[in-house]
């Protein structure tokens, strides 16, 4: 996983660490149970502060999507989400509503939106089924 | 709940050398667990700035508070909690690199010899080697190892890339914070000041920006790059006359249109949407950019 910050994307850089890395997760990119980069190292590569990359996974695990394990590092969690199924949808609500309104300012018409969300989940689920195949063999 | 102590608390500062003012009524404050940045183009401030509060100079009016203290009346209270690497640093120029950290060392309570072997190695340094044959990008990461081993609380860097070459500049920046920030994750602290910024852009949470010994600007580094944007819109014709108000500099080139915004950038965005244009984009300012366009303004 290579995980890349841009400073003039206008977005904090934990909240970069934090979406890439969730990013990965969802592609099968990062595998349940595969070990995240220790935070200094991590932190080097990226030339951010230590304290961004801590931040980064703090939030993840309070996410539920890695856990930390004591002198053993952080992992990806399986199964991640720890809330409820109406708070994650209305967390998902949030995304989708934002979504909407850039389709609207962009003139992308309610069909072809709905078009390209399906074209979206489709490339996400090759780049994982590419990732499961390539484990297997 | 309390807030804690900040590590550093300038107020009203002014210092001058005989009828030269160098800093003149500034303001800054630095809470534990920071890296702060002190920005400004040469002879801004920042050397006279960081020397008040290691009471090398006594300010002539305003209060410098280091972890609460007056470092003029807690000198020894004050510096046995930090370390410091000046613009220019100076050893003895016949000891070797061991015998100079050695001694330096005599001066601390606390040592971290494994941090000091991980740094050596990191640089390829040689131990034997006499500090007067050094080059001064080799000082300089001496004199960084000297200041991160006794593992004090807060950090004050002055300067610390200037005069070195690019690659050694991005290498061990980040090595020596690394290294310094892991011994109590989330609690130490570094001032750093320095007027080559993109090479501190991701390590600094927070920042104030000096020119003419004042203050200009103090903002936090992510709310930074979200406020300045950079707006570049082209028509089809040569733009419309536009109300930019809000706009910190524009610069017209043909049917083009840039746009600087601080914090006004979503209403001017809107602005320039109603008028149609054929390519519209934003994108954020680095510290760098913010630095020359806070200072040109």
């Amino acid at each position: 996983m290579i995980l890349q910050i841009n400073f003039k994307s206008g977005m904090p850089i934990y909240l970069q660490v934090v979406d890439q890395i969730k990013a990965a997760a969802a592609s099968g990119a990062l595998r349940p149970g595969e070990v995240l980069p220790s935070i200094r190292p991590l932190a080097e590569e990226l030339r951010v502060n230590r304290n961004t990359v801590a931040k980064a996974y703090s939030e993840l695990e309070s996410l539920g999507v890695i856990e930390t394990l004591p002198g053993r590092g952080c992992f990806l969690k399986g199964n991640h989400s720890a809330l409820r199924k109406e708070v994650r949808r209305k967390l998902l609500i949030v995304e989708i509503d934002q979504a909407i309104v850039q389709a609207h300012h962009l003139q992308v018409p309610r069909q072809e939106f709905l078009e390209l969300v399906n074209e979206r989940m489709d490339v996400l689920e090759d780049k994982r089924r590419a990732n499961v195949n390539h484990k297997e063999n | 709940m309390k807030s804690p102590t900040p590590a550093i608390q300038i107020e009203n500062l002014t210092y001058a050398y005989r009828r030269a003012e160098a800093v003149h009524d500034l303001n800054l404050t630095v809470q534990p667990g920071r890296c702060y940045g002190l920005f400004g183009r040469n002879g801004a401030g920042k050397t006279t700035t960081m020397k008040c509060l290691l009471n090398l100079l006594r300010p002539q009016s305003g209060h410098v508070r280091v972890f609460g203290l007056d470092p003029a009346e807690h000198e020894v209270a004050v510096k046995r909690r930090l370390a410091y690497v000046p613009d220019q640093v100076a050893f003895y120029p016949w000891m070797s690199v061991r015998e100079t950290l050695d001694y330096l060392a005599s001066f601390r309570v606390q040592w971290n010899r494994k941090t000091e072997q991980e740094l050596f190695a990191r640089f390829q340094l040689d131990p034997a080697r006499r500090t007067g044959s050094l080059s001064k990008g080799q000082r300089t990461q001496v004199a960084l190892i000297a200041a991160v081993c006794p593992e004090t609380e807060l950090l004050v860097l002055d300067e610390p890339t200037s005069g070195l070459d690019p690659i050694v500049r991005r290498e061990f920046i980040e090595t020596v914070i690394g290294a310094y920030q892991e011994g109590n994750p989330g609690n130490r602290t570094i001032l750093v000041s320095t007027h080559l910024i993109t090479e501190f852009e991701g390590l600094i949470d927070e920042f104030t920006i000096i020119d003419n010994g004042r203050t200009v600007l103090t903002l936090d580094s992510d709310q930074a790059r979200e406020r300045y944007q950079k707006i570049r819109a082209r028509f089809a014709q040569s733009p419309p006359e536009l109300d930019l108000k809000g706009a910190l500099r524009v610069r017209r080139n043909g049917r083009e249109l840039e746009l600087i915004a601080n914090g006004a950038g979503p209403e001017l965005m809107e602005r320039l949407r109603q008028h149609n244009p054929e390519a519209l984009s934003t994108e954020a300012l680095t510290l760098e950019e913010i630095f020359v366009a806070t200072l040109k303004s």
